[in-house]
C-alpha cells in the first residue's frame, strides 16, 4: 500500500526503461513503433490514475509521498501532457531523420519525475523529483543534434538549472539545519510552534527555494532562460516543457509553499506576489514585441506562470481548484498551440516567424479555427476552458485582498489579447503566400483535434456546473 | 430573452455576412439593412413603457457566489443610444452597399461593421460593468478592422493603429476604474451601482477609480489632449466615418459618462475633470475645423468640439445641462451623419474632397444639395432645426451655470460661431458658387447614395417641426434617466424672446464673418506656423514618442536581458538571492551574533587562511587558466589541511584525492582550450568584483548563521552509539558507508559503473 502514490511514476520509469532495452534491439526503421509503445505505457500510467483518482489521501514511504486530490489533477495534467506530446513529435522527428527510441524513454523518464513531483511530501523527494525531470529534458532539449540552436539551448538549461538545483539543495540544508526536518507536513507543524532561535535559517531556506523553484516555473526574474531555450528546442519539446514542466513547476511551488511554509505566508506573500506582479507584466509586455510564434509561446509560458503564482496567494477553497483547473486548461492550450507549430514546421528546417503563418487558417480552415481556439483559451475568453480558469483565480487572489495584483492580472490580460490575436489574424487576414504545407501529420491533427475537444469540453462543462456548484 | 437572442444573432448575421454577400451581391447592402430596421422597429416599441418609467431589465444569475451575471437594463439612455445605432446603421449598411460596390473585401466590410453594430448595442444596453468592458473593447477592435479596411495603404494601417492604441490603453484604465468601482460599491451591476451614488462618491476609490473611468471616456470619445486619432482614422471608407466616428462609437464615451453621472457626478472633482476637459475640447475642437481643406477632416474637428460640448454638459450636470446634452446628442448624430455621407457621395461623383476644389455641384446633384442644405442647417443652429433646439438650450445650461455663466456662454458661442462657419464650408461652399469640377458630366449618385443623408437631414427637420412625435419623449426618456428621476422635456423651437435668442443672432453674426474671413485667417495661421507649431508640441507627438519609446524599450530589453549570454543570466538569478536572502539576514540577523567567532582562531589556521585568501586572488586576477587552475588547487589544499587541524583526518584525505582528481582533469582540459584572448573591460571587472564579494559575503553569512544554530540531530548520537556494538567497526563513517547504507552505496557504485560504461562507449565510439 505504501507503494501506491507512486504507482504512476513507477509505470512510466518502468515504461521507459523497457524502451530503452527495446531500442537496443529493435529493426532499423520500426521507430513508430516505440511511439506506440510510449503512448501505451502514458495510457497505463492515465489508466492507474483513475484508479487511484477514488482512494482516499494515500501516504506512503516513510510518509514522503502523498496521493490526494490535488495530486490526482497535476497527475492527470502531466499524463495528458504527455501523451499529447508523443503524439505530435512523431512526424516531426522522423522528418528529420531524429527520431529514435532514445527520445521516448527521455520523454517518459521526465514524466515519471514530474508524477513524483505530484505527489512529493518530503523536501528530499521535490529535490529528487526535480532533478528526475530535468535531466532528461537537458538532454530532449539538445535533441535536434547537430543543430547549433538545440545544443545551445541544451547546454543552457543544463548549466543554470544545475545552478538552481544547487540552491534548492541548499535551501533544504538550511531548512535541515534550522528544523531538523524535511517532511513538509512537520515542517509547517514546526512552523505553528516555532523556535525563534532556528527562525532566520527557515526564513532563508525558504528564500532559496522560491529561487530555484522560480526558476523552473520560468518566473521573472529568473524567466531569462526561458525564450533561449523555448525557441532552440525542438518545437514539440517545447511544447512539452511549456505545458508538463509548468505544471510540476507548479506542484513543486504548492507542495512546498502551501503544505510547508503556508503557516508563515505573512513572509513569502509579499516576494511572490512582487514576483508575479513582474512576471505578468513582464512576460505579456515582452510578448508583445516578439516575431516568431515560437518565443511569443516561451514569453506567453512566462506570463502565465506569474497568473500561478497569483493563484498561490489566493484565498485556499477557490485557489487549490483554481490553479489546478488554470494548469489543465492552460496545458491542453498551450500543446494545441504546439501541435499547429509543429504542423507548421517543414521537414527542412522550420520558420516560426509570424509571417510563416500568414494565410495559412485558408488552406487548411480546420487548423485555423483549432488555433484560434487556443489563442482565445490562453487569453482567457468565454466559453473557453481558459476563461473559466482565469475566473478562478483572480476570484481566489480578489477574496484574499489581492486588489492590485488582480487588476495588473486582468490588465495584462487584456493586453495579451492582442499578441494571440496576432496570430489568428496572420492566419485568417492576411494574403496567403503561395505554399505548401509539409505532407499530412496524422499526430498533430489528432492532438490539435483533442486539444480543442478538451478546451471546449472543459469549459462548457464548467459553464454548466460553474452556476450551481463552486 | 428576445434582447439577448436578438444581439447574438446579430454576431450569427456579422460571421455569415461575407457567404451573404456573395449571395445576393448588388442587393446585399438592401437585404442586410432590414435587421437593424428589425433592431430599430423592436426598440421603437420599448418606447411606451419605458418613456412611462418602467426600465427593462433583465438578469440572470450565472456565477452568484462571484457576483457574475449576464445582466441587461434598457432605459431612456439606453434606448436613444440604441435607436440611433439601429437607425443609422441601417441607413449606412444600404450606403455602404452602394459606396463599396466594386470593393472586392464588401463581405468582409459587413462582418466587420455588422460586429461592431452588435458591440455597440450590446455597449449600450447592458447592466453589468464587466461586459461593458468587453463591448467597449470590441467597438475598439471592429474600429480598428474597419478604419484598417484598406490596409493595403500605410496611412490607413497606422491610422487603424493608432486609433486601437489611443483607445485600447484608454479602454485598460477603464477596466482598472471600473473594477475599483466594483470594489468601491460592492457589486458589479450597474443598476445596483447606481443607487449607491452616495456610498461611492464617499469611498476611497472615488477618486482613482473617476481618473480611471475618465481616461477612458475621454480617449474614446476624442477628447484634448487624446483627439487626434479621430481626425486621423477619417482614412476609414466613408459610411464608417459616418457611423463610427461620428454617430455612434465616439459617443461610447458620452453615454458613459451619462450612465454614470448618477453614481460618480455632481462632486468638485467631476465638475473640474469633465467640465474643464469638455470645455476645452469643445473650443478647441472648432477652432481647428477650420484649418483643413479635406471634407471629411473638417467634420472630424467638429466633431471633437461637438464631442466636447456634450461631456461638458454633463459635467455641468444640471437637468438643463442634461437637456441641452441629450437634445444635443440627437441633433449631432442625424446631421453629421448625414454630412459625412454626403461628404461620401461627393467624393464618389467628383473624385475629391478638398472644399477648395468643389462648388456648385448644386444644380447637378439636386438630391445630395438638398440633404447637405437640411443637415449644414442643423448644424449651424438655424431654424426649423433640431439643431437650433440644442443650442438654445446649451446656452440656457450655460446662463444659468453655478459658477462664471458668462465665461461659459462666450466659449460656447465662439464654438457655435466657429461651427456656423464649418457648416457653410461643408454644406454650402461644394454646391453654391461657381462650378469649379468641369470634367465628365455629373449628376446625383444611385439611391442607396443619397437615401441615408436624405432621410437623417430631413429628420433633424422634421424632428423639430413636431418635436411632440418622437423627438420629446425620447429625450425626456434619456434626461430622466441621467438625472436618476422622472422629467419632463418639451422641445420647442420657439422660446420666445430671452438672452438665448439673442445669443443665438449673435452667432449667426459672427459665424457669417468667419466664414467669410476663413481664407484671411488661414493666411495669418500659416504666417504664425501654427502648423508647425503643433506638429512639434502637440499630442500626437507625444504619441509618435510614445511608440519610439515602446521600439527602444523593445531593443534595450533585447539587448540587456535577453542578451543570450549564461553569465548574464547567472547574474541576475545571484543578484535576485542576495537580495532575498540578504534583505532577510538583514532583518532578522543583528550581526553581532556571529561576529564574535570570527576573531576566535588560532596563528597558524589564519596562515592558512591567508594562503587561501592569496591563491583566490591569484586565481581571479591571472590571465593564465593553468595557473588560475592551480591557484584553485592550493585553496582546495588550504580547505583539507583546515580538515586536519580540527582532528578529521579521513575527511582531509578524501578532500586531498579530489582537489587533485580535478585539477589533473582540469589541465587536462584547459590544456586543449586556446589562450584567453578577449578579456572583460575595467567597468565589468568591478561589476563582476562587486557581485561577487556580495554573493561571497552572503554565503559566508549563511555558514556563520548555520553554525550558530544548535543542530539537534538524532542521526549522530545513534550512529555513535550503535556503530560499535551493531556493526562491529570503530570508524563511524565507515561503517556509515558499508553497513547501514550499504544499499545506497551499491546504488552509487552500480551508477559509477554505468557512467563508465558510457564513457567507454563514448571513447570507443571517438576512436572509430
Amino acid at each position: 500500500m505504501a507503494w501506491l502514490p507512486l504507482l504512476p511514476t513507477l509505470i512510466l520509469t518502468a515504461g521507459a526503461l523497457l524502451l530503452l532495452l527495446a531500442e537496443a534491439f529493435r529493426r532499423p526503421g520500426s521507430a513508430a513503433g516505440m511511439a506506440w509503445g510510449a503512448l501505451w505505457i502514458t495510457a497505463l500510467g492515465t489508466g492507474a490514475t483513475g484508479v487511484l483518482a477514488t482512494w482516499g489521501p494515500l501516504e506512503g514511504i516513510y510518509r514522503m509521498v502523498l496521493w490526494d486530490r490535488g495530486a490526482f489533477w497535476l497527475s492527470l495534467t502531466i499524463l495528458v501532457g504527455t501523451g499529447i506530446a508523443i503524439l505530435f513529435s512523431q512526424r516531426y522527428l522522423a522528418d528529420r531523420g531524429i527520431e529514435r527510441g532514445e527520445y521516448y524513454a527521455f520523454l517518459l523518464l521526465a514524466a515519471g519525475g514530474m508524477l513524483l513531483m505530484a505527489v512529493a511530501a518530503d523536501l528530499l523527494v521535490v529535490f529528487l523529483a526535480l532533478e528526475w525531470l530535468s535531466f532528461p529534458l537537458y538532454i530532449l532539449a539538445g535533441f535536434a543534434r547537430p543543430q547549433p540552436e538545440s545544443e545551445e539551448a541544451a547546454l543552457k538549461y543544463f548549466l543554470l538549472g544545475a545552478f538552481a538545483s544547487a540552491f534548492l539543495v541548499f535551501g533544504i540544508a538550511l531548512i535541515f539545519a534550522g528544523t531538523g526536518l524535511t517532511n513538509l507536513s512537520d515542517l509547517a507543524a514546526w512552523l505553528r510552534r516555532p523556535d525563534p532561535g532556528a527562525q532566520s535559517l527557515v526564513w532563508i531556506g525558504g528564500a532559496l527555494l522560491l529561487v530555484a523553484l522560480g526558476f523552473k516555473a520560468a518566473a521573472v526574474p529568473f524567466h531569462l532562460w526561458t525564450p533561449d531555450v523555448y525557441e532552440g528546442a525542438p518545437t514539440p519539446i517545447t511544447g512539452f516543457m511549456a505545458a508538463a514542466t509548468k505544471t510540476a513547476a507548479v506542484a513543486a511551488l504548492i507542495r512546498v509553499f502551501w503544505t510547508g511554509l503556508g503557516p508563515a505566508m505573512d513572509l513569502w506573500a509579499g516576494p511572490v506576489a512582487l514576483m508575479a506582479a513582474a512576471t505578468m507584466l513582464v512576460g505579456n509586455g515582452v510578448a508583445l514585441l516578439q516575431s516568431s510564434f515560437k518565443r511569443m509561446m516561451a514569453y506567453s509560458s512566462i506570463a502565465h506562470a506569474g497568473y500561478l503564482l497569483m493563484g498561490l496567494l489566493g484565498e485556499p477553497s477557490l485557489a487549490l481548484p483554481g490553479v489546478m483547473f488554470y494548469l489543465l486548461a492552460y496545458s491542453i492550450a498551450t500543446l494545441g498551440a504546439f501541435a499547429v507549430a509543429v504542423r507548421m514546421a517543414g521537414p527542412n528546417g522550420e520558420d516560426q516567424s509570424f509571417g510563416a503563418y500568414a494565410g495559412v487558417a485558408r488552406g487548411s480552415p480546420g487548423m485555423g479555427a483549432a488555433m484560434a481556439l487556443f489563442m482565445l483559451s490562453l487569453i482567457g475568453v468565454p466559453p473557453t476552458a481558459g476563461f473559466f480558469a482565469k475566473l478562478m483565480l483572480f476570484a481566489a487572489a480578489w477574496q484574499a485582498g489581492w486588489i492590485a495584483l488582480v487588476l495588473i492580472g486582468v490588465i495584462t490580460t487584456v493586453i495579451s489579447a492582442y499578441f494571440y490575436l496576432r496570430v489568428v489574424v496572420a492566419m485568417w487576414m492576411d494574403r496567403p503566400e503561395p505554399r505548401h504545407l509539409p505532407r499530412p501529420d496524422p499526430g498533430a491533427r489528432l492532438s490539435m483535434a483533442l486539444s480543442a475537444f478538451a478546451t471546449l469540453f472543459l469549459g462548457v462543462l464548467w459553464l454548466m456546473l460553474g452556476g450551481l456548484s463552486l | 430573452m428576445s434582447l439577448i437572442l436578438a444581439l447574438v444573432l446579430t454576431f450569427v448575421l456579422a460571421a455569415m455576412a461575407p457567404r451573404l454577400h456573395g449571395l445576393l451581391r448588388e442587393a446585399s447592402g438592401w437585404v442586410l439593412a432590414l435587421w437593424p430596421l428589425a433592431w430599430t422597429i423592436y426598440l421603437g416599441g420599448l418606447t411606451g413603457r419605458i418613456t412611462q418609467g418602467d426600465p427593462l431589465y433583465i438578469r440572470y444569475p450565472w456565477m452568484p457566489q462571484l457576483g457574475v451575471s449576464l445582466s441587461f437594463y434598457v432605459d431612456g439612455l439606453g434606448l436613444l443610444f440604441g435607436l440611433l445605432i439601429s437607425g443609422i446603421g441601417a441607413l449606412v449598411l444600404i450606403y455602404s452597399g452602394g459606396y463599396l460596390k466594386k470593393h472586392r473585401h464588401l463581405g468582409r466590410f459587413y462582418l466587420f461593421i455588422l460586429s461592431f453594430m452588435g458591440s455597440m448595442l450590446g455597449l449600450v444596453l447592458t447592466g453589468n460593468l464587466i461586459a461593458l468592458f468587453v463591448f467597449w473593447e470590441l467597438t475598439s477592435l471592429s474600429s480598428y478592422f474597419l478604419i484598417g479596411f484598406e490596409h493595403e495603404r500605410e496611412e490607413a494601417r497606422q491610422a487603424a493603429l493608432q486609433a486601437l492604441l489611443v483607445t485600447g490603453i484608454g479602454g485598460l484604465a477603464l477596466l482598472a476604474g471600473l473594477l475599483l468601482l466594483g470594489e468601491a460599491g460592492g457589486t458589479l451591476e450597474l443598476t445596483v451601482l447606481l443607487e449607491r451614488g452616495e456610498a461611492l462618491r464617499a469611498s476611497p476609490y472615488y477618486l482613482p477609480a473617476l481618473i480611471l473611468i475618465l481616461v477612458g471616456a475621454f480617449t474614446k470619445s476624442a477628447q484634448v489632449p487624446f483627439h487626434f486619432w479621430l481626425p486621423n482614422a477619417m482614412e476609414a471608407p466613408t459610411p464608417v466615418s459616418a457611423y463610427l466616428h461620428s454617430a455612434t462609437m465616439v459617443k461610447a464615451g458620452v453615454y458613459l459618462l451619462a450612465r454614470l453621472s448618477p453614481a460618480l457626478g455632481g462632486t468638485a472633482a467631476w465638475q473640474i475633470g469633465v467640465t474643464g476637459g469638455g470645455l476645452a475640447t469643445m473650443v478647441l475642437g472648432a477652432i481647428m475645423a477650420l484649418g483643413p481643406s479635406d471634407l471629411k477632416r473638417i467634420l472630424a474637428y467638429s466633431t471633437v468640439s461637438t464631442l466636447g460640448a456634450l461631456t461638458f454638459l454633463l459635467g455641468l450636470g444640471t437637468p438643463l445641462a442634461v437637456k441641452a446634452a441629450m437634445t444635443l446628442l440627437l441633433a449631432h448624430a442625424l446631421y453629421k451623419g448625414a454630412l459625412f455621407l454626403v461628404a461620401g457621395a461627393v467624393d464618389h461623383e467628383t473624385g475629391t474632397r478638398d472644399v477648395w476644389k468643389l462648388g456648385g455641384l448644386g444644380p447637378s446633384m439636386p438630391i445630395t444639395a438638398t440633404a447637405a442644405g437640411m443637415a449644414a442647417l442643423s448644424m449651424a443652429g438655424l431654424p426649423p432645426s433640431l439643431g437650433f433646439i440644442s443650442k438654445e438650450l446649451l446656452y440656457e445650461a450655460q446662463l444659468h451655470a453655478l459658477h462664471l455663466p458668462a465665461l461659459l456662454a462666450g466659449a460656447g458661442v465662439l464654438a457655435s460661431a466657429l461651427l456656423v462657419a464649418v457648416a457653410g464650408v461643408v454644406g454650402l461652399r461644394p454646391f453654391f458658387g461657381h462650378p469649379v469640377h468641369r470634367t465628365g458630366h455629373l449628376h446625383d449618385p444611385p439611391p442607396s447614395l443619397w437615401l441615408g443623408p436624405l432621410l437623417l437631414g430631413g429628420a433633424g427637420i422634421a424632428l423639430a417641426i413636431a418635436p411632440d412625435m418622437a423627438a420629446s419623449p425620447l429625450t425626456t426618456a434619456a434626461v430622466s434617466a441621467v438625472l436618476g428621476k422622472p422629467t419632463v422635456v418639451e422641445l420647442r423651437l420657439w422660446h420666445g424672446l430671452n438672452p438665448s435668442l439673442a445669443l443665438s443672432a449673435l452667432t449667426v453674426l459672427a459665424g457669417a464673418g468667419l466664414y467669410a474671413a476663413q481664407p484671411f485667417l488661414l493666411d495669418i495661421a500659416a504666417r504664425a506656423r501654427l502648423k508647425e507649431w503643433a506638429a512639434r508640441w502637440g499630442p500626437q507627438r507625444g504619441y509618435e514618442r510614445m511608440l519610439q519609446g515602446l521600439n527602444a524599450l523593445a531593443t534595450t530589453q533585447t539587448r540587456l536581458l535577453q542578451s543570450g549570454f549564461l553569465r548574464f543570466y547567472l547574474m541576475i538569478i545571484i543578484l535576485t538571492t542576495i537580495a532575498l536572502v540578504g534583505s532577510t539576514i538583514a532583518i532578522r540577523e543583528p550581526l553581532s551574533r556571529w561576529m564574535g567567532r570570527i576573531v576566535d582562531a588560532r596563528p597558524y589556521e589564519l596562515m592558512i587562511v591567508v594562503l587561501m585568501g592569496l591563491a583566490t586572488l591569484m586565481a581571479v586576477l591571472t590571465s593564465s587558466r593553468l595557473a588560475a587552475v592551480a591557484a584553485l588547487g592550493i585553496v582546495g589544499y588550504g580547505v583539507a589541511l583546515l580538515y586536519m587541524l580540527f582532528g578529521a583526518p579521513d575527511l582531509a584525505m578524501t578532500q586531498f584525492a579530489v582537489e587533485t582528481l580535478t585539477v589533473i582533469l582540469l589541465v587536462l582540459v584547459v590544456y586543449r582550450l586556446p589562450r584567453f584572448t578577449r578579456l572583460s573591460g575595467r567597468p565589468a571587472r568591478l561589476r563582476d568584483a562587486a557581485l561577487a564579494l556580495a554573493a561571497g559575503g552572503m554565503m559566508t553569512a549563511l555558514m556563520l548563521m548555520v553554525l550558530s544554530a544548535p543542530l539537534k540531530s538524532r542521526l549522530a548520537p545513534f550512529f555513535a552509539a550503535n556503530s560499535l556494538t551493531l556493526a562491529k567497526g570503530r570508524n563511524v563513517v565507515n561503517v556509515i558507508l558499508v553497513d547501514f547504507r550499504a544499499l545506497d552505496t551499491l546504488g552509487e557504485i552500480t551508477v559509477l559503473a554505468v557512467a563508465a560504461i558510457g564513457v567507454y562507449a563514448l571513447l570507443k565510439l571517438r576512436m572509430e
